[in-house]
């Protein structure tokens, strides 16, 4: 029987080559791109699940600050870890992970700058499932000079060498010897550090070795007795998954404030590490919004892939109204029918599907690319089969259950005798399907228009300082203590215009600190300065606006003056700034200038309080500013200079532009993606309204003829059949455009500085919608407009 | 075989409603080949849908083979239709994707005839039909005649007790009808009871019996000698 169904269904298709072809092409299309996108957004769901503690597992974080300089901090003291073993008895084991930027690695004559490297405690190899595969897992650095390295770490360094028990060089003289390895993470790995030292070893580099002191008077002793230092990224494993974790937060509250009672309030969090990846340390969103817009435009397109389906199956149902009928009569059930066009459907879809997977195996080096991500179509891998299975069997079940039913329902008597013609709620029920379609389709293209003037706006905005034609560079070794000769080689250079020297980036934001008071500052007040050290020319060299006050001399009274930034003044409830007393950690001095407010961190954000401080001797980050056309010269003037310091270390600097643009890298990625899926939803619809026109030019044919014969004009019958679809993609757009301004009026909710949604987006994008769809319809309208009435009549 | 009592049907729409059968009665026994006869919209069809079960009757009784099947519902009236009736019509309605073949096993595979019985079966009635050589042909391949051959082979290959013919030679010229008139004699020889609706009163003498309708009544029945 489902012999005879497959061939009866091939035939169709062979038959029907028109309706096939858009059949397939738009079910292709659709699978691919929501396929895609499903299994991206399946991959971001999947992250740090391996780890078979994961449940248990939570990372510690701190709030800090009050009102606009609130902050959350991933990082936290690392005494914190040892007393919550010792102490908290849900807490099993604890691991911190101390990263402190990248550092030249040395095997033999080889130099490897490695980034993705961290001091960790033994921990790290048991909490989470980073076994080694080389090495003693219950003692993985036998001692302070032990190293593990990833399987392809230690390939990099040894080629096919056994890597066990060979010595590397950290940085100039620091050895380091290889006791373990461990596989390479997997892609959906929150964790990627490559080259792993004790944390032991950082606590003898930083506080043995390096008296380390935050007073110039008391030592501290070692990281277990330093209150101050923010920089361990603490992660809990508990006892089991029932742990209160609000109680235990009240608890590592508990342990900071005894230890250091300055600091109370100082609220602690712990987030899950499965929510890591997506979430924020205070649960707020941190990329799950992308991942469920994803997962619903991916439906959105593969719905509108199914609509086609549906509208050009039923609207055809009638040209199998006999066939049905005879079927019927013979002696088939309405279950056998049923079962017929499902199968039907099924064979048109293995198609698609076939045509897909293909188009999916050649475009995956794009669209990992494209997304950043290294998705491969493992078919080893569950949870891929799943989401295709899974993505296949739905949109089957959603494209084929009501046609078949429609098909299967006929009255074999009315359908023999052509009395089934369109009847009205079939009509109805197209035109919603229709409807929906371009609804989706506009809302897509209007998310498009959003996002993209959302993104010129980041790109004009006046961000307060002048960032046109500026590279920069981080100073290393003894090149920082020569500074001003540096300055004055590369001003050497016509192509340099001026050049400074900061503590920090200045767009990406740094460090702050709430450990601050001034005069009159409120008793509730627990305001937090971004920290800005900054060289007696960086405020010039930015074309940054002094608004009262005066800039740095650069002379040794100025490292007890402060310039503030409008916000603090305005937070720090100050009504005459210049001349008031402020302490910021331990540096007690007066206010000498106010800056005008300037963006140092993402737009997403308000502009937080800032302090400069003149400290020429924290400033290792130097900032050229060249004449734009002459770009490669400035650089190479720096490159010439950096290697009479840094001669093994490689040069890199980034303009800041780039720098800029790449705070909103998640931005920009949305916004061509956003672009793709809209071009592809509004080409799968006209798809399905191209087919639909054709049909119902095609059924019409006797009407024109008729209207024809009788003197009507051919722009007279274009407008009569594109009328009939235009009315639809009215309505679409009526209905499209109050749910997009509701959602991309949320996802402008992300950025403190934005544009409005003028109407000019909603004109363009329905505009547009229109156009595209008049077009569309008038290949066919044309065509049968222009036919001869006689034949028209003729083939009834 | 049949026995119809009173049989009523109306068709409505929103202000009109038109009887098309007046409280017919009549009998058709096994074995019989009865022509029914009348001007255009005297009920023939309709007639011969209820007979069919394509369509189910407003009042009246309807007795086939001894069951009242007046009221039976959709699902019990196509597996009673299945295994005792096969149909012929005037524009052959046979399926354009099929060949002839498949067209003429249709019915065995859904009253679920093996396989190997299907193609005995199928090539047994193609061979009668002398349409054997055109197994692989699919229908609009076909001259009209050829055409009713295969769709007279389809009624009758699950051997069905009852053919309702509608019009079987209206679609075909003189000598292709007399070829299926013929068919559908030797057919009732063999013992298959015929009831034909038609408008040729040539083709009604090949029947036993003529009921002619007017108004969805029976006014005359001639027995034909």
């Amino acid at each position: 029987m489902i012999r005879n169904y497959l061939k009866t269904a091939w035939r169709n298709i062979l038959q029907n080559k028109f309706y096939a072809t858009i059949n397939v092409a738009g079910l292709t299309v659709g699978l691919v791109v929501g396929l895609f996108m499903l299994l991206w957004v399946q991959d971001e769901l999947s992250f740090d699940k391996f780890n078979s503690n994961a449940k248990n597992i939570y990372k510690v974080g701190i709030v800090g600050g009050t009102g606009i300089s609130k902050q959350i901090f991933n990082n936290i003291i690392a005494p914190v870890a040892t007393f919550a073993k010792n102490e908290i008895p849900e807490v099993k084991d604890a691991v911190r992970i101390m990263s402190i930027g990248d550092a030249p690695f040395k095997y033999k004559d080889k130099v490897f700058y490695e980034k993705d490297f961290a001091f960790t405690d033994p921990s790290y190899f048991t909490v989470f499932d980073f076994n080694l595969i080389r090495g003693d897992e219950q003692n993985p650095f036998p001692d302070n000079n032990s190293l593990v390295i990833t399987e392809s770490t230690a390939k990099r360094y040894f080629g096919n060498e056994d890597p066990i028990g060979k010595v590397v060089m950290m940085g100039q003289n620091e050895q380091c010897k290889v006791t373990g390895v461990i596989r390479d993470y997997p892609e959906n790995s929150s964790f990627q550090y490559h080259v792993l030292l004790p944390i032991s070893r950082f606590n003898d580099l930083a506080y043995i070795k390096n008296k380390k002191t935050y007073d110039n008077k008391t030592i501290v002793s070692s990281m277990d007795a330093d209150w101050s230092n923010f920089g361990f990224q603490t992660y809990l494993l508990l006892k089991n998954s029932d742990v209160n974790t609000v109680a235990l937060e009240k608890k590592l509250q508990a342990i900071h404030e005894r230890n250091k009672p300055e600091d109370a309030p100082v609220p602690y969090l712990t987030q899950p590490l499965l929510k890591m990846h997506l979430y924020k340390a205070d649960g707020t969103d941190g990329g799950m919004s992308t991942v469920s817009t994803f997962a619903i435009v991916a439906l959105m397109i593969l719905v509108i892939a199914c609509i086609n389906y549906v509208n050009l199956s039923t609207a055809r149902s009638m040209l199998r109204a006999k066939e049905v009928s005879m079927r019927k009569i013979i002696g088939a059930g309405k279950f056998q029918l049923f079962i017929q066009f499902m199968v039907e459907t099924a064979l048109l879809f293995m198609i698609a599907a076939v045509f897909a997977f293909v188009l999916m195996i050649v475009l995956l080096p794009n669209f990992n690319q494209f997304s950043g991500k290294q998705i491969a179509l493992d078919l080893s891998n569950y949870n891929i089969w799943l989401c295709i299975i899974l993505t296949l069997v739905g949109t089957l079940a959603a494209s084929s259950i009501y046609p078949a039913l429609l098909l299967s329902s006929f009255e074999p008597l009315k359908a023999l005798k052509g009395k089934i013609s369109v009847s009205i709620g079939n009509v109805a029920f197209r035109r919603i399907l229709v409807v929906l379609q371009f609804s989706a389709s506009i809302i897509l293209i209007i998310g498009t228009l959003v996002i993209g003037n959302q993104l010129r706006f980041i790109r004009d905005k006046n961000l307060g300082y002048d960032k046109e034609n500026v590279f920069s560079f981080t100073m290393r070794n003894s090149m920082q203590q020569h500074f001003d000769v540096v300055k004055t080689e590369l001003l050497k250079n016509p192509a340099v215009l001026s050049v400074t020297r900061a503590g920090r980036d200045i767009i990406t934001g740094g460090m702050s600190t709430g450990d601050n008071d001034w005069d009159g500052k409120p008793a509730n007040s627990n305001m937090w300065f971004n920290q800005i050290y900054a060289d007696k020319d960086l405020i010039p060299f930015f074309n940054m606006n002094i608004v009262e006050g005066a800039n740095f001399k650069g002379v040794v009274a100025d490292s007890i003056h402060f310039l503030i930034n409008e916000t603090a003044v305005r937070e720090m409830g100050l009504k005459d700034p210049i001349g008031k007393r402020l302490r910021v950690q331990t540096r007690n001095g007066t206010i000498i200038g106010v800056v005008k407010d300037f963006h140092f961190t993402t737009i997403h954000k308000k502009i937080e309080p800032a302090v400069f401080q003149y400290q020429p001797n924290y400033c290792w980050k130097v900032y050229v500013k060249t004449t734009g056309r002459d770009a490669q010269k400035a650089i190479a003037a720096a490159l010439t200079t950096w290697k009479q310091y840094n001669n093994d270390v490689p040069f890199n600097y980034a303009f800041l532009d780039e720098t800029y643009d790449k705070l909103y890298t998640t931005e920009q990625k949305q916004g061509s993606l956003f672009n793709l899926f809209a071009t592809i939803a509004i080409v799968i619809s006209c798809l399905g309204l191209f087919g639909l026109a054709t049909y119902s030019a095609q059924v019409k044919t006797r009407e024109i003829g008729i209207r024809k014969v009788l003197g009507a004009s051919v722009a007279k019958i274009i407008s009569l059949l594109a009328a009939e679809f235009m009315v639809l993609i009215i309505i679409a757009i009526f209905i499209a455009m109050p749910v997009a301004w509701f959602a991309m009026n949320s996802w402008l909710q992300d950025f403190a500085y934005k544009i409005n949604i003028g109407w000019v987006v909603f004109l363009f994008a329905g505009g547009g919608a229109t156009l595209i769809a008049l077009a569309t319809i008038s290949i066919q309208s044309v065509k049968a407009a222009l036919a001869n009435p006689v034949k028209s009549l003729r083939s009834e | 075989m049949i026995k119809i009592t009173n049989l009523e049907k109306f068709y409505r729409t929103e202000e009109v409603e038109t009887i098309a059968l007046n409280k017919l009665t009549m009998e058709v026994n096994t074995g019989e080949f009865v022509a029914i006869m009348g001007p255009s919209g005297c009920g023939k069809s309709t007639l011969l849908n209820i007979l069919g079960m394509l369509d189910d009757p407003d009042e009246g009784s309807y007795v086939f083979n001894g069951i009242e099947v007046a009221h039976f519902n959709e699902r019990k009236r196509a597996d009673l239709r299945k295994h005792n009736i096969g149909f012929v019509f005037q524009s052959f309605n046979l399926i354009d994707e099929l060949t002839v073949f498949e067209n003429v096993e249709l019915p065995l595979i859904y009253t679920g005839v093996t396989a190997s019985e299907r193609v005995k079966r199928v090539e047994e009635v193609l061979d009668k039909m002398q349409i054997m050589h055109r197994r692989n042909h699919y229908p609009q391949q076909l001259s009209g005649g050829q055409q009713q051959r295969v769709a007279i082979a389809r009624a009758v290959v699950n051997k069905p007790k009852l053919i309702l013919a509608d019009e079987p030679t209206g679609n075909l010229d003189s000598s292709n009808g007399n070829d299926v008139m013929e068919l559908l004699t030797d057919l009732n020889e063999q013992g298959t009871t015929i009831i034909m609706v038609t408008h040729s009163e040539h083709d009604a003498r090949y029947s036993h019996r003529i009921i002619r309708l007017l108004d969805g009544q029976t006014v005359m029945e001639n027995i034909m000698v």
